[in-house]
């Protein structure tokens, strides 16, 4: 996986997701997954 | 020797998105024309392409845009926009199609549509109230919408009109059998009739209120008074009540003003094609 | 968020939610408040009277 693409819910770092879905800083266990860079192009219907 | 048609306007208006008018000497193909092509075939400007650069509200893309598509943006009547569909640019946006509207906002904030920042002062949004999103502290939304000419019959967004609508004018009639009960007074709900004399008749000014549903006719024959009602409702066949009612994008005026000359564009093409067969 | 517009008829009525709300939270007569903001229609006075706003509850999560 191409770097931390998860955010912990609970002290908001920056998290890798290996085996576990475990902040490895707090021990929280909801992640989101964070928006990527990528510019949307959607129509407005 | 046919009539010629007329307006006549309804003296005040009730607001200046809204207006009321008779159309007298017409007739019911041409006054429901004339409706269709001020709802469908009236242009005026959307937003219709968004660019989301960043967004972090409660909202998903998908919904910010669809509430930047349905605000109504101020469309003159004699801008110089073509729709794309006409437009040189292969439907990718020039300047001749196209209005850019850009909006960042950071929170805590309510983003309006008073956020959106047009490139061309003439095409705003028609109101700048509008609430769009609601951002909490470091919340952030950077969108890039773009907004084209087209017409109702695409999207409603594209309409100009919230109410188009129009009835014949009533006639009503009170024949000499009523015994001013006053039953049709109280039932009518549109309040238009009054006793006096000992007869129901119609307040004064009040006449182009009704619906025509005609309570007070079925009132009037449960009251006992026979197998017919003593009053009658019937609309008067070449004279139409309008109700024409804008969303801000395109003045009224500009609306009736359109929706007759484009019914004129489609006459004058149809007789072209008609010369063209003979 | 409250919707930009009627769904039934399109008129805009999301610039009079804020005015709407205030003032019912103040405890005034809902028929009175709706027929000052011109809201004629039965189907533009259902948006308002029928919106239930959650935003403040989504807002944690982005």
């Amino acid at each position: 996986m191409a770097g931390s693409s998860y955010k912990c819910a609970r002290c908001k770092q920056k998290v890798e997701i290996d085996v576990n879905v475990r902040c490895p800083f707090c021990g929280h266990r909801i992640l989101f997954k964070e928006r990527g860079a990528a510019i949307k192009e959607i129509k407005a219907r | 020797m046919e009539k010629i048609p007329s307006l006549q306007f309804e003296k005040e208006p009730i607001d200046k998105n809204s207006v009321r008018f008779i159309l007298s000497n017409s007739r019911s193909a041409f006054a429901n024309a004339w409706r269709r092509a001020m709802i469908s075939e009236v242009p005026s400007f959307a937003i219709e392409d968004v660019r989301v650069y960043d967004n972090t509200s409660p909202l998903f893309d998908e919904i910010l845009a669809h509430r930047l598509g349905l605000i109504p943006l101020t469309t003159g009547g004699d801008n110089n926009y073509l729709s794309r569909a006409e437009c040189s640019c292969n439907n990718e946006g020039c300047e001749k199609c196209t209005v850019t509207l850009t909006m960042s906002v950071e929170g805590p904030l309510l983003a309006c549509s008073k956020n959106l920042i047009s490139h061309d002062p003439d095409v705003q949004p028609a109101d700048p109230d509008i609430p769009i999103i609601k951002l909490a502290s470091d919340q952030k939304v950077v969108v890039e919408a773009r907004a084209i000419l087209d017409y109702g019959k695409r999207h409603t967004k594209w309409q100009p009109t919230t109410v188009c609508g129009y009835k014949n004018y009533p006639s009503i009639s009170i024949d000499a059998r009523c015994d001013g009960c006053g039953q049709c007074v109280e039932e009518c709900p549109c309040g238009i009739l009054e006793i006096s004399k000992r007869k129901v008749r119609v307040i004064e000014d009040k006449l182009d209120k009704c619906a025509l549903c005609r309570l007070c006719e079925k009132i009037c024959m449960n009251s006992g008074i026979g197998d017919m009602p003593a009053i009658h409702i019937s609309t008067e066949e070449d004279r139409f009540i309008f109700n024409v009612e804008g969303c801000g994008s395109v003045s009224t005026e500009e609306i009736m003003k359109q929706g007759l000359m484009f019914l004129k564009r489609e006459a004058d093409s149809l007789s072209n094609e008609i010369r063209a067969l003979l | 968020m409250i919707p930009v517009r009627c769904f039934t008829c399109g008129k805009v009525v999301s610039t009079k939610y804020e005015e709407y709300k205030a003032r019912r939270d103040e405890g005034e007569d809902l028929k009175a408040v709706l027929d000052d903001l011109g809201l004629e229609r039965y189907c533009c006075r259902r948006m308002l009277l029928t919106h239930k706003e959650i935003i403040d509850e989504l807002t944690p999560y982005q």
